[in-house]
C-alpha cells in the first residue's frame, strides 16, 4: 500500500481540510445506479445518519424500471443470493418477502463427462436461493414478481431516499461538492458521489479517468440466459437443485442452470464467452441432456454481461466513493454479497468518519483490499480445478471423492463442501484454499486418483453404469 | 456401494410436457437492433401528415444541437412550413387529429400540437419572417389557381416555392375564402390570416380579386393561359332544407351570415333566432348570433354524439348561451304579417346507421311541435358553387378527382369542392397536388408518400420520461367573451410554455439522442456522431454488436427496433 500513501501525501492533502469532509445535517448524497449497492447504501446510511441525528438527503439516479420485463430492466445475473446473506440482510430490517426469492436450493448437481453428482447443502447456513434482477425474462408473462433489486430499491426509498428516474452522464468535482450532470441537461450539485452504477453501463468508463484518478475494474464477458420450461418440468427435470456443469470447454470456468419459477436461467462464467463457446457448451451432451430429449430449448432472453475481474485502483477520491460491481466484488460468485458489504462499509465511513479520500483509505479500503486478495486467491483455486478438469483422470478423482462422501454418512466431506464453496460462494478463497491443503483431503483426493481409475474406463456405456442404481 | 446419482432426465415422447417453444440445437436467434424512424400517431393523424415531431424536436433538442431558443423556434417554423404555410392561422382552427393519439395522452395530457402550431406562427408573424426565397431559374411554366381559400394558397405556396409563377383568381374582394368569410374573429383575426396570406402572395403571386371564374372569366380563357389550373372553389353554396317558408325575408344560411358579419353588414336578427344543423358553420353562426344579441336555439336532428362540429366550439357554445334542441328537423318555417313567427318542429328518434356510420334519425309519428323564432339561420350543408355556363368539366356537385388532386391534363382540385373536410385537409390536398403537378410538368416520377411505413406506438415507452402535465393554453375568462364579441377567445403561449410543451413531445419512433442505447451497450456498438440533430446522434456498429437487443429495450422512444432475419 505504498503507492495509496504516497498519493494521499500528494493529491488528498490538497484537498483535504484540516476537520476533512464529513457531512452536516442537510448534507445531500449522490447515488448514481439504484441496484442492490446503491439502494443498500442509502438503507444503511439513512438508518445510521438517523441513530446519529444526522439529517441526510439521499439521491438515487436510476434512469430504469426494475419492473420492466427483459434485459433493460435486469441487472444481469444469475441471481443467487447466500442463506447467510438473507439473514444478515434481516438482522437490517430487509426481510425479503417470500415472492421475492423464487426458490431455495437444497443442493446442486454437479454434471462432469465422468458423470453426475448430487449435493446436498452442507448446513443450513450454506443454502443458497435465487431470485430475478429484474422482473424476469423478455416476454415473460406479466406476473407480481418483484425483483430482489425492485424490492431494494423500495426499501430505500421507504426509507427516505429519494430515486431520480434521469441518467447520469457527467461528474464534476469542486473541494467543496461534486455536481452530477445527466443526459437531459439536468444537473444538481451535492456533498458526495456514490458510484453503484456496476459495470454494464459506461458510466464508469467516463467516470474513471476522465473525470476522476482512478482506474476502474477490469472485466470479462458472461452469458445469461433464460428457458422457459414451465414449473411442472421444472421441478421434474432440476428440481431445487443448481445445476453446476465441469466441463472440458477451453476459456469456460463453469457454467450453472438455476432454475427460477417458470424459467430457468443458465449463467456461463469463463474468460471472455463468445458465440464459439455459447455454441460449444450448447452442444455438450452434458447440457443436452438436462432438457427432455435431449434438446436444448429455444432461448426467451439472454445477455452477454460484463464481469469484475480486478478491483478498481482505488474505488474511492475525495467526495466520491465506488461501491458494488463498480469497485470491487468477488470473483465469479456473491456479486450480492460483496455489494452488501461493499455498500455497509461505505455507508459505515461516510456516516461516522468523513467523505475525503482519506477516510475511505482508512476505513473503506481494507474491506476492498480483503475481497481483492480473496479474489486472487480464488484465482489460483480456480487454475487448479481448471487442470482438474482438463483431465480425465482426475476429473474421475473428484467424481469418485465426491460421490462416495455423498453416499456415506461421514460428517466431513471435505470434497463436497469445497465444491459447494467454491459454487456458490458460501466461503471466502481463503478457506476454501486451506481445506484443500489440510493433509486428509489430500490423501483422499489421492486415494481415489488410484481407486478411480484403477478399473479401465468403460467405453461401451459409461454414462448408463455411472448413473446406475 | 449405493450411490445417489440423479437419473431423472426424460428420455422424452412419453407425456407432452408444458410447451418448450421448437426444439432448437443451437443457440437461438440473436436481437441485433436497427436504426428504424417510425410513423408517430400525429403524423398518422394529421390530414396534412406534418412532421410535428420533427419541428417539435427542434425545439425540444436545442441544447443538443446547440441552439437558443429564438433559432430554434425560427428553424421549427422553417420546418412546419414545409407542410403548411400558415401556421398562426390553421394553429388556431384546426379541431387537431394529430393530439388525438398522442402516446403522451394516457400519460399525462396530449402535446398541445394545435397550440404549439399557433406559438410559431405568430413567432414568425410577429418577426415578419419569410419563407426562403425560391430556387433559381424558375419554371416557364404559368399557374390559375382559383380560389384563394387554404387549398388555393396551399397549392399556391407549394407551386411558387418550386419556382413557378402563380396567379391566383378569386370572386371576393379579399383572400382566404372560407378563412376569411366562414370563420368568426373570435377564432381567427383577420389580421393574422391577413398577414400569413401576404406572406404567400410576396413569393411573386399574382392576385386576381372580384374575378368569377364562370361569370365572365371562362374555365376555357384561363386554361389557354396557363399551364395548370387548381380549382380550390370550395364549397360556397348552402343547401337548403327543402321546407315551406324556407325562402323569404327572415331566413339565412350559415355561410351567408357569416360573411355579413364578416363584412361588417347588419343582419336582422330579432330575439330568438334558430340555426338548424349541427356542423362547424352551424356552431359558428349560432356564437355568433350570440354576439348579436339574439337567443339562439340550435336545432339537429339527431343527437350531440352524432353532431359534426367540434366538440370544444360545442362546449363553448353551450357557455355563450346556446340552447340545443336535439332530435328535431324543422318541417316548415312560420310566417306571421311576413316576418318570421315560429319554426314547425318534427321530433326525431335515432334508427339504423346511415352510410355515414351515424345513427339515421327517424320521425316520431305525430309528435311535431313549433319553436317561436324571429329568424332562421339554416346551416345543414354546402356544396361546391359551379357555375355549368362558365366551362367547368361536367361537374355536377363534388369534384371527382385522383388521390394527388388530378382530374385531368393540366387540371387539378383540392379543398372543400371534393367534399367538406377541416382546413388541414385543404392544405393537404393543396401540398400533394403541387408535388403531383410539378412532377408532371418536370416529367419526374409520380411523388411516393414519403411518410414511414412502420407505426411507432407499439415501441414507444412513456414510463422512461418523466411526467410533465400539459399547458393547455390559455383563454379570457368566459364573461367576456360576447362582451368582447371579436377579440379571439384563446390566447397564443408564451415562449416559455412553448418550450416546455415541445419538450414533452416523446419523440415516437425517432432518437432524441438520449445516449441509453449507447449506456447500456456492453460491446459499444454505438458511436456518438459528430454532427447531430433530432433523428441522428448515433451510428450503430452492427458488427460489434452481440446481440443482447438490450438497447431495444432501453430506447425510450422505439427508434431501434428489432432488425429482421436475414435483414
Amino acid at each position: 500500500m505504498r503507492g495509496i500513501r504516497r498519493r494521499a501525501a500528494s493529491g488528498w492533502t490538497d484537498l483535504a481540510r484540516p476537520d476533512g469532509h464529513s457531512l452536516q445535517d442537510g448534507s445531500r448524497i449522490a447515488v448514481i445506479g439504484g441496484g442492490p449497492a446503491g439502494s443498500m447504501f442509502s438503507y444503511f446510511l439513512l438508518n445510521m445518519a438517523e441513530s446519529i441525528d444526522l439529517d441526510l438527503n439521499i439521491d438515487i439516479y436510476e434512469p430504469r424500471h426494475f419492473r420492466h420485463r427483459g434485459p433493460a430492466g435486469c441487472n444481469h445475473c444469475g441471481g443467487i443470493v447466500s442463506e447467510s446473506l438473507l439473514q444478515r440482510l434481516a438482522t437490517e430490517g430487509i426481510h425479503l418477502p417470500s415472492h421475492v426469492v423464487q426458490r431455495g436450493m437444497e443442493s446442486y448437481t454437479l454434471h462432469m463427462d465422468v458423470g453426475t453428482v448430487q449435493l446436498s447443502a452442507p448446513g443450513l447456513e450454506k443454502r443458497i436461493a435465487a431470485v430475478y434482477r429484474g422482473n424476469g425474462p423478455r416476454e415473460s408473462e406479466p406476473t407480481e414478481l418483484i425483483s430482489f433489486d425492485g424490492y431494494l430499491q423500495q426499501m430505500a426509498g421507504e426509507r427516505g431516499a429519494r430515486l431520480i428516474h434521469r441518467m447520469a452522464t457527467g461528474l464534476e468535482r469542486t473541494a467543496d461538492h461534486v455536481t452530477i450532470r445527466c443526459a437531459d441537461g439536468h444537473s444538481d450539485t451535492y456533498e458526495l458521489a456514490v458510484v453503484a452504477t456496476g459495470i454494464n453501463s459506461h458510466f464508469v468508463d467516463l467516470l474513471c479517468g476522465p473525470m476522476v484518478p482512478i482506474r476502474r475494474p477490469e472485466k470479462t464477458t458472461t452469458f445469461i440466459c433464460e428457458f422457459h420450461l414451465g414449473r411442472p418440468l421444472i421441478e421434474e427435470i432440476l428440481g431445487d437443485s443448481m445445476h453446476v456443469f465441469l466441463l472440458d470447454i477451453p476459456g469456460l470456468e463453469f457454467a450453472a442452470l438455476i432454475p427460477k419459477g417458470d424459467f430457468v436461467t443458465l449463467c456461463m462464467l469463463g474468460d471472455e464467452i463468445d458465440d464459439a463457446l455459447i455454441e460449444h457448451f450448447f452442444a455438450a451432451e452434458e447440457f443436452r441432456q438436462c432438457f427432455p430429449g435431449g434438446v436444448v430449448p429455444p432461448r426467451a432472453c439472454h445477455c452477454l454481461p460484463r464481469i469484475n475481474v480486478s478491483t478498481a485502483r482505488y474505488p474511492f477520491d475525495d467526495r466520491i466513493v465506488l461501491i458494488g460491481d463498480s469497485g470491487t466484488t468477488r470473483l465469479f460468485k456473491d456479486g450480492l454479497g460483496a455489494a452488501y458489504r461493499t455498500a455497509k462499509a461505505a455507508a459505515r465511513t461516510v456516516a461516522f468518519h468523513g467523505v475525503s479520500a482519506r477516510d475511505f483509505e482508512q476505513y473503506y479500503w481494507p474491506l476492498c483490499r480483503a475481497i481483492d486478495v480473496d479474489n486472487r486467491i480464488g484465482k489460483f483455486v480456480f487454475s487448479v480445478s481448471g487442470l482438474i478438469q482438463k483431465m480425465r483422470f482426475t476429473r474421475r478423482a473428484v467424481f469418485r471423492m465426491t460421490a462416495t462422501e455423498q453416499a456415506g454418512d461421514s460428517a466431513r466431506k471435505r470434497m463436497s463442501e469445497v465444491l459447494w464453496d467454491i459454487f456458490s460462494g458460501s466461503a471466502p478463497y481463503r478457506e476454501i484454499l486451506g481445506r484443500t491443503l489440510h493433509p486428509v483431503y489430500i490423501g483422499s483426493l489421492l486415494w481415489n486418483l488410484v481407486a478411480g481409475n484403477l478399473q479401465p474406463p468403460r467405453q461401451q456405456a459409461p454414462r448408463a453404469e455411472s448413473r446406475g442404481h | 456401494m449405493k450411490i445417489p446419482f440423479i437419473n431423472r432426465i426424460r428420455t422424452g415422447g412419453d407425456e407432452p410436457g408444458p410447451e418448450c417453444g421448437p426444439a432448437t440445437d443451437t443457440p437461438a436467434l440473436w436481437i441485433h437492433p436497427e436504426q428504424l424512424t417510425k410513423l408517430p400517431p400525429c403524423q398518422m393523424h394529421c390530414p396534412n401528415s406534418g412532421d410535428i415531431r420533427g419541428w417539435l424536436g427542434i425545439i425540444a433538442q436545442r441544447e443538443k444541437t446547440g441552439l437558443s431558443l429564438e433559432e430554434a423556434f425560427e428553424r421549427a417554423w422553417l420546418r412546419l412550413v414545409e407542410f403548411n404555410p400558415m401556421p398562426a392561422t390553421i394553429g388556431r382552427i384546426c379541431p387537431h387529429p394529430c393530439e388525438t393519439d398522442c402516446t403522451r395522452g394516457d400519460k399525462d395530457g396530449a402535446v398541445s400540437i394545435n397550440a404549439m402550431e399557433r406559438f410559431l406562427g405568430d413567432w414568425a408573424v410577429e418577426r415578419d419572417l419569410r419563407f426562403p426565397p425560391a430556387p433559381e431559374p424558375s419554371h416557364p411554366e404559368s399557374i390559375g389557381v382559383i380560389g384563394s381559400g387554404p387549398a388555393g394558397l396551399s397549392f399556391t405556396y407549394h407551386m411558387a416555392r418550386r419556382g413557378y409563377r402563380v396567379t391566383i383568381y378569386d370572386r371576393q374582394a379579399a383572400p382566404g375564402g372560407m378563412l376569411r368569410y366562414g370563420i368568426p374573429s373570435y377564432r381567427l383575426p383577420v389580421g393574422t390570416l391577413d398577414r400569413e396570406v401576404r406572406r404567400i402572395l410576396d413569393l411573386g403571386v399574382e392576385l386576381r380579386l372580384d374575378s368569377d371564374v364562370g361569370a365572365g372569366l371562362s374555365l376555357e380563357t384561363l386554361r389557354e393561359r396557363h399551364a395548370v389550373i387548381f380549382l380550390g372553389i370550395g364549397a360556397q353554396k348552402a343547401r337548403g332544407l327543402g321546407v315551406p317558408g324556407e325562402t323569404g325575408p327572415g331566413v339565412y344560411s350559415g355561410i351567408e351570415y357569416l360573411r355579413a358579419r364578416k363584412e361588417g353588414e347588419p343582419v336582422e336578427l330579432g330575439a330568438t333566432t334558430a340555426v338548424i344543423g349541427g356542423g362547424n358553420t352551424a356552431i359558428d353562426a349560432a356564437r355568433m348570433a350570440r354576439r348579436d344579441g339574439a337567443e339562439v336555439v340550435l336545432v339537429y336532428r339527431r343527437t350531440r354524439e352524432e353532431m359534426p362540429a367540434i366538440e370544444a366550439e360545442t362546449e363553448d357554445a353551450l357557455i355563450e348561451g346556446v340552447s340545443f334542441e336535439l332530435l328535431a328537423a324543422p318541417t316548415q318555417i312560420i310566417r306571421a304579417d311576413g316576418k318570421v313567427s315560429a319554426i314547425e318542429i318534427q321530433r326525431m328518434s335515432l334508427g339504423e346507421p346511415d352510410a355515414s356510420g351515424r345513427r339515421r334519425p327517424v320521425p316520431v309519428e305525430g309528435d311535431l311541435c313549433r319553436l317561436d323564432v324571429d329568424s332562421v339561420i339554416v346551416a345543414v350543408s354546402q356544396e361546391p358553387d359551379i357555375d355549368e355556363d362558365g366551362g367547368f368539366p361536367d361537374i355536377h356537385g363534388w369534384i371527382e378527382t385522383g388521390e394527388d388532386g388530378r382530374i385531368g391534363p393540366g387540371l387539378w382540385a383540392g379543398g372543400d369542392d371534393r367534399g367538406l373536410g377541416i382546413a388541414s385537409l385543404a392544405v393537404s390536398h393543396g401540398r400533394h397536388a403541387a408535388e403531383a403537378a410539378h412532377a408532371e410538368l418536370r416529367g419526374l416520377p409520380a411523388p411516393g408518400s414519403q411518410l414511414p411505413r412502420t407505426p411507432a406506438r407499439p415501441g414507444v415507452k412513456p414510463d422512461f420520461y418523466e411526467g410533465h402535465l400539459a399547458t393547455s393554453p390559455p383563454r379570457r375568462p368566459e364573461d367576456t367573451w360576447l362582451a368582447e364579441p371579436d377579440r379571439e377567445i384563446t390566447e397564443t403561449l408564451t415562449p416559455e410554455e412553448a418550450a416546455y410543451e415541445a419538450e414533452r413531445c416523446l419523440s415516437c419512433g425517432l432518437c432524441i439522442g438520449c445516449d441509453q442505447c449507447w449506456m447500456y451497450c456492453n460491446a459499444g456498438g454505438f458511436v456518438r456522431l459528430n454532427q447531430v440533430g433530432p433523428g441522428s446522434y448515433y451510428a450503430y456498429l452492427s458488427d460489434i454488436c452481440e446481440g443482447c437487443g438490450k438497447c431495444i429495450e432501453v430506447c425510450p422512444t422505439g427508434y431501434l427496433s428489432p432488425r429482421a432475419e436475414g435483414g
